[in-house]
């Protein structure tokens, strides 16, 4: 123990600091010193510049022209390739259907390549059970021998005689791979193909066909027109071809001389409402009686295009006295939920607005009468003169590829072409139909009209697509034989018993064109910009490799057309241009757009645009069926069939489709989904909307979590308070949900699909999404 | 820059091309939920009403590169400096990681590295060319610790310089490229020819913000 | 009078213990900053919304603390009050070590802590229009003063350390307004931006230094069996409602101001939102309105337990009034457009408190501690024990 005293001391005490002014100055020498020699080395090194001590190291970059998959808009991109990674994704200028632009999907295109939970080698499955749960243990096995099973399945079926007991799944694939597919089909002779068109854009095509003989999407001049009516059409996210309408929405909002001005019918504040200068609440379902209480106010104060009407139409008169004696705007004003000023003020500014357009989306068209839905829309288009003019409806032009020999048939195929198709297309149950995607679980569990044997899906994924996916899970657990081909594992593969790894679309070659929109012709190739990764190969070469191991017709028909999937691209695109410029350009464009085709495009049987439709006549009296007072065959509204009783489940569920997920088979990629939702600022996650005043009335507050509860199930999620909702709907995006491999995507919202019921336009086989009832209530 | 909000879609492909061309790391659900997750580029939703009478505005907001930058200011090692063209430049290897620019920024503009990315599947771990260089390609390996933010890609402006290209019409930031609908413009503001100025002078335009005098960079027209 | 100084002795078991638990808590700092160093600091509650946490609140109390307790010892040095010599040293200590452990706190919050150097070395040549900045040279300027003021303390140099005393003073004040500073000067946050936001800084560190002073000393002197006297205790007790009221207008000022637009919205979140209970509980009834009442209501302020129970709750006050405006400030959602902004950005932020984050302030807490006790052993800070201090004790064999 020390003491000190509190005055000057000489005595300098161990407990004191032992600073004297010598090692004061010592210790200041030598801090300085230091100071300043790291000032002057590692100081250096700080340069806001690069530093000079860096070396570049070797650098390799190059750019192949290529098309999307992403959609099937199928866009012409650009990728940068450096140091054989791809790194970059541009448009391709050459490609004008969206005038070299490209949507956020390509640019996900790099995640989708690189997926680190794709699939590398061929899968067995090991485990005996299939369903949701069930983990399929796979086992890798090598290329020969999962192509020998397969293909000796393939010939035992084939040599049973029963070659129509082979289904095929086609999800979004290129359309080379999409001629391969049904090529194989038919020297196979099966008449089971199954698109998932009819979950998409059936009743579109019916509406169009029934209208002008044109069983396909409608394509519009977006360049030109100046008014656009769309009735649910999310045409900012999920409208193909999507790049085509982004670019262009640009382009007629603020790049020419008239800025269109855009009207959005929808129940729901959707992006594209929000972004339009008009946003319509309309109730669910009943676009159909708005169309046609638009075109009443259009016949009744003459605002029509006379000249159109008189020369180019047909069962005008007929048309007339339907929509006036049925659509008042006053009785379609109680139907629809619009004032009637509103109705009023619509009609005379679209038609007093030339050129116009009224355009039909999926949330007019999914429901049980939405091929009628189609028609009177297209018929408004007829109204005013918008028929193949500028500004207008166009009619899509295909690429005339050069004709490859035609399928060799023998008698197996040709008995088993002949067999009833599966999906009940052109039946009865659904007379004008091409495909219908969502009839097939039904007809798997009944094992109507026949049972399904084997079955194979190239990037399919339609139990998490298609409503009612318990069905689908059901159905799928029956095929006793299915091979699935993708490149990652998806809901579908779950009940796989073989997983054939196919590329991307980035390590394949292809030819491309987009789905209607643009009018012109134009094709883009596809051509790997790397080396397929891992063991997958591109389902062009999976075709062929099978194909040479069915010996007879399904041989003979891939010879002679290629031996790769490659050839085959080159030869089919030899009628088009030469192969060294599609390589290097990667876009043929077909000639500049005709306007007034009338006389040769209506393939109708009066040759003219038809109000009341001669196809469909035609058509049901060779299925023997009657004709009643004729609404059958003409545009009109039927009120909706719900599913689901209002007083037990009270309100709608109307899903959407955002942007980010929109034809996505898979969601394994955080870029798109950490922005998923742009309204309402959030991502991995699909939300219930619900309306303020339902919210409070169910006693519900933000970020409750509830269940959402149909005839056909419940699912869980949380609640977000939207003011775009109306109150008696709730919205839950699509795209979410997923429950397969990939851990970005897995275990994230809720599928609405799980709670959709089964429902059809029974005209053209369109599933029907918006009709289902729900109860929500808390978790 | 400058951004027509009446041709803008609200796609968003400006944020993902933001993130493809720089190597910014995605996040994952957890970074969301704890507001950790890297943007250069975000895309926010402004509402007002009630329904039926409701709006919803959609505003992508890059960094500003204000004129008088708050971040710049307060910044104590000069790691985030103005240069002479007038973007906000950030360096990794100066940035202490104190975190003063993020409270100081109105816009929200800046992120901070909770972790090292190197972790991240998609991220791009083999980066041509050697990742530390700065041309033509730079994606800068940026440890944890450091705050990154928007640039306006003077990677490529600077390149476009040096190759002699005309900047704001043959050379762009990635954003300005990738929007579909063409609602972006870059260039020079001082230059009264320049397409930006043309388009200012045909329109209302506003800045965010404006009560705060940070004379941002990133103009917008109304619809 | 002249006082003489002692050290403790350090052979009790409490000390031992006390010692031991403390070494152990530094291994624990270690550990947990360089866990945070490895791993990154997503193993702390900040994000991108409150990017400023435990720890910067921390520093900024310390930093007040420090000050405080130097302008308290310029009551014994400068003003050569008698009735405070006898924690004029442990004023004196005490500010140098916590602003060693403000310093700490900083250091360790950074992300690159590597580069902390880059503060301290280019002085001028850094960004002078940064507080940071300018607030480092304030702070290497602060400790060097301290260091020179403590060793003339030592050496018994009563004038010089009176000068040097007074500078450290004006300048203890110049650090914690400059601290106050790097908040009163940031535009777009409004909770923080105001010019009274270094005063208020400087009146909380006033009352946070005293109230600290009083309370260690009164433990320390306990634990050491030193006899305390009452009137200094009553004395600090006196300055410290002065203090408070001085503070109480201040922020009274601060807040009414800020009512007003354009920083209503913010302030009101402050009062209202998810952090209110930081600013009325904490800010506001332990950090003034409490020890108010206990230093003005005649039986408590009477008692030299009131005003410890007043000091107390004064320093846990504070450290709310530090938190108060450092969680709640940058959480109030920036309204970059007007309207309801969706999703994430319109919300406010949420700042967890976190396992590592909490042990790390906790640890650093400690490593003061160790600091401050390693000082009583080696350091004659403490007056020595005169024969009439020690009280009775339990144990009759421990040596005086």
């Amino acid at each position: 123990m020390g003491k000190s005293k509190g005055n000057r001391s000489k005595d300098k005490k161990e407990n004191e600091f032992n600073l004297t002014r010598r090692r004061f100055l010592k210790l200041s020498g030598v801090t300085g010193a230091i100071l300043w020699t790291t000032h002057k080395t590692i100081g250096q090194l700080d340069s806001c510049l690069a530093s000079p001590l860096q070396k570049k190291a070797r650098y390799e970059e190059k750019w192949v022209v290529t098309s999307c998959l992403n959609c099937q808009g199928r866009c012409g991109i650009r990728i940068g390739v450096v140091n054989q990674r791809a790194v970059q994704v541009t448009g391709n200028p050459y490609s004008q259907v969206s005038e070299g632009k490209i949507c956020p999907r390509a640019h996900v295109g790099l995640q989708v390549l690189y997926d680190p939970e794709r699939i590398i080698s061929p899968l067995k499955r090991t485990s005996s059970e299939k369903g949701k749960q069930i983990d399929p243990r796979w086992k890798p096995i090598s290329w020969d021998q999962v192509l020998e099973e397969v293909s000796r399945n393939l010939r035992n079926l084939r040599d049973g005689l029963r070659p129509h007991h082979l289904l095929l799944f086609s999800g979004l694939n290129s359309r080379s791979n999409e001629d391969l597919i049904s090529r194989f089909a038919e020297a196979y002779g099966t008449p089971n193909l199954v698109t998932g068109d009819a979950l998409d854009w059936e009743a579109e095509r019916a509406g169009n066909w029934m209208a002008d003989g044109h069983f396909d999407l409608c394509a519009y001049d977006l360049d030109q027109t100046n008014y656009i009516l769309s009735f649910g059409a999310d045409l900012l996210e999920s409208t193909p071809p999507v790049a085509r309408w982004l670019r262009k929405w640009g382009k007629f909002r603020r790049e020419k001389s008239i800025r269109t001005k855009v009207v959005s019918i929808q129940p729901r504040y959707s992006l594209t409402a929000s972004k339009s200068d008009e946003w319509i609440p309309i109730k669910p379902g009943t676009d159909g009686a708005l169309a046609m209480g638009i075109a009443h106010i259009i016949l009744h104060e003459d605002l029509f295009d006379h000249r159109f009407i008189k020369e180019w139409t047909f069962g005008f008169e007929q048309y007339r006295e339907t929509v006036l004696q049925n659509y008042s705007p006053e009785a379609v004003s109680k139907m629809t939920g619009i004032p009637t000023e509103t109705i009023y003020r619509i009609a005379r500014e679209f038609a007093q607005t030339r050129p116009a357009l009224a355009i039909p989306g999926k949330g007019a068209l999914a429901w049980s009468g939405g091929s009628y839905v189609g028609y009177a829309i297209r018929c408004l288009n007829a109204l005013v003169g918008s028929i193949d003019v500028p500004g207008g409806i166009l009619y899509q032009e295909q690429p005339e590829y050069r004709a490859v020999p035609k399928v060799p048939s023998d008698e197996i195929a040709k008995k088993g072409l002949k067999q009833p198709p599966l999906d009940l297309r052109g039946t009865e149950r659904f007379p004008a139909s091409r495909v219908v995607t969502n009839q097939i679980p039904q007809s798997l569990i009944e094992r109507k009209p026949y049972p399904i044997e084997m079955a194979i899906g190239f990037n399919s994924n339609f139990n998490m697509t298609a409503p009612a996916s318990r069905s689908w899970e059901e159905a799928l657990k029956r095929i006793p034989f299915y091979v699935h081909v993708a490149p990652f594992i998806s809901e579908m593969a779950q009940f796989a018993d073989l997983l054939l790894p196919s590329t991307t679309y980035l390590e394949e070659w292809g030819y491309d064109h987009s789905s209607s929109g643009a009018g012109f012709a134009e094709v883009r190739i596809k051509q790997p910009v790397i080396k397929p990764i891992g063991d997958s190969k591109s389902i062009g070469d999976i075709i062929f490799l099978l194909a040479e191991r069915i010996p007879g017709v399904v041989a003979k028909a891939f010879n002679g057309i290629g031996n790769c999937a490659e050839e085959f691209v080159r030869l089919r695109t030899s009628s088009l241009l030469s192969w060294e410029e599609f390589l290097k350009k990667g876009v043929w464009k077909g000639p500049p757009y005709q306007y007034k085709k009338y006389p040769t495009i209506f393939h109708t049987p009066s040759k003219k645009f038809e109000f009341v439709s001669g196809n469909l006549r035609a058509l049901l009296n060779k299925k023997g069926r009657a004709i009643g007072e004729g609404t059958e065959i003409l545009p009109h509204y039927s009120r909706v069939r719900w599913l689901g009783d209002e007083s037990q489940f009270p309100l709608i569920l109307f899903s959407y489709q955002p942007l980010l997920t929109f034809d996505n088979g898979s969601q394994n990629y955080p870029w798109a989904q950490e922005i998923f939702l742009p309204m309402q600022g959030m991502g991995w996650t699909s939300p219930a909307e619900v309306n303020r005043e339902t919210a409070r009335s169910l006693n519900l507050r933000e970020r409750d979590r509830i269940w959402i509860e149909s005839p056909f199930g419940k699912i869980q999620t949380y609640v977000k308070i939207s003011e775009g909702v109306p109150p008696n709907m709730v919205c839950i995006p699509f795209g979410q949900g997923h429950t397969s491999y990939g851990k970005w995507q897995k275990g994230i919202g809720c599928n609405p699909n799980e709670v959709i019921g089964v429902d059809f336009d029974l005209l053209s086989g369109q599933s029907a999404f918006f009709n289902t009832r729900v109860k929500i209530y808390k978790a | 820059m400058v951004i027509d909000l009446d041709k803008c879609t609200g796609c968003q492909a400006c944020t993902i091309a933001c993130k493809v061309e720089n190597n910014v790391p995605h996040g994952s659900p957890e970074e969301q939920r704890l507001r950790r997750e890297i943007y250069w580029h975000k895309t926010i939703a402004v509402s007002r009403g009630k329904f039926p009478h409701i709006r919803t505005e959609i505003l992508p907001m890059p960094c500003m590169q204000c004129e008088h930058p708050p971040c710049v200011t307060v910044c104590p090692a000069k790691a985030t400096y103005r240069r002479e063209d007038g973007i906000i430049m950030q360096s990794y290897r100066r940035c202490i990681g104190c975190k003063y620019c993020m409270v100081a920024c109105p816009y929200g503009a800046r992120s901070f590295n909770y972790k090292a990315q190197e972790t991240k599947p998609y991220h791009r771990q083999d980066d041509p060319p050697d990742r530390k260089s700065w041309e033509p390609w730079p994606f800068p390996a940026r440890t944890q610790g450091v705050v990154e933010k928007c640039t306006f890609c003077f990677h490529r402006i600077d390149q476009g310089l040096k190759e002699g290209k005309k900047i704001g019409i043959e050379v762009v930031p990635a954003c300005v490229e990738a929007c579909p609908s063409q609602a972006r413009t870059f260039g020079d503001l001082d230059d009264p020819q320049s397409q930006i100025s043309r388009l200012l002078a045909s329109r209302s335009s506003f800045r965010l913000r404006e009560e705060l005098a940070t004379h941002p960079k990133v103009l917008y027209l109304s619809r | 009078m002249e006082m003489n100084y002692s050290t403790i002795e350090g052979t009790s078991k409490g000390y031992k213990i006390l010692i031991v638990f403390l070494g152990v808590m530094v291994g624990v700092f270690i550990t947990s900053f360089l866990v945070a160093y490895l791993k990154g600091q997503q193993v702390w509650g900040v994000n991108n919304i409150i990017p400023w946490g435990q720890l910067i609140t921390f520093y900024i109390y310390f930093i007040g603390l420090s000050a405080g307790a130097i302008i308290i010892s310029s009551l014994s040095y400068v003003f050569r009050r008698e009735t405070y010599e006898a924690i004029g040293r442990l004023a004196v200590f005490m500010g140098i070590l916590l602003m060693i452990g403000a310093m700490v706190f900083v250091m360790v919050d950074l992300g690159r802590p590597e580069k902390a150097w880059r503060l301290f070395m280019y002085f001028y040549l850094n960004n002078m229009s940064s507080l940071f900045a300018i607030n480092s040279i304030f702070y290497t300027g602060y400790i060097t003063l301290m260091l020179i003021y403590l060793w003339l303390i030592f050496e018994g140099k009563k004038r010089f350390a009176a000068i040097i005393g007074t500078i450290d003073v004006l300048w203890a004040i110049a650090v914690h307004m400059g601290t106050g500073a790097i908040f009163g000067l940031i535009g777009n946050r409004e909770i923080f931006f105001s010019p009274i936001k270094p005063f208020e800084f400087l009146m909380a560190a006033l009352t946070s230094g005293t109230s600290l002073i009083i309370l260690i000393s009164v433990i320390t002197f306990k634990l050491t069996r030193r006899m305390i006297q009452e009137e200094l205790i009553f004395s600090l007790g006196r300055l410290l409602t002065t203090i408070i009221v001085v503070l109480l207008i201040t922020v009274f000022v601060d807040k009414l101001t800020h009512l007003y637009f354009p920083n209503r919205e913010a302030t009101l979140y402050l009062f209202t939102g998810d952090y209110w209970w930081i600013f009325w509980i904490f800010q506001i009834g332990m950090g003034i309105g409490f020890p108010l009442f206990l230093l003005t209501y005649p039986k408590t302020k009477k008692s030299s337990r009131g005003v410890v129970l007043a000091a107390l709750s004064v320093v846990i006050g504070v450290f709310g009034e530090r938190a108060a405006l450092v969680i709640p400030g940058t959480a109030h959602p920036q309204p970059f457009f007007p309207g309801n902004i969706e999703g994430p950005w319109g919300e406010p932020g949420i700042f967890p408190i976190t396992f590592w984050e909490s042990l790390l302030s906790l640890s650093i807490v400690s490593f003061v501690v160790l600091l401050f006790v390693l000082g009583l052993r080696y350091l004659e800070i403490l007056p020595v024990r005169k024969a009439g201090d020690i009280p009775p004790t339990l144990d009759p064999t421990v040596k005086g």
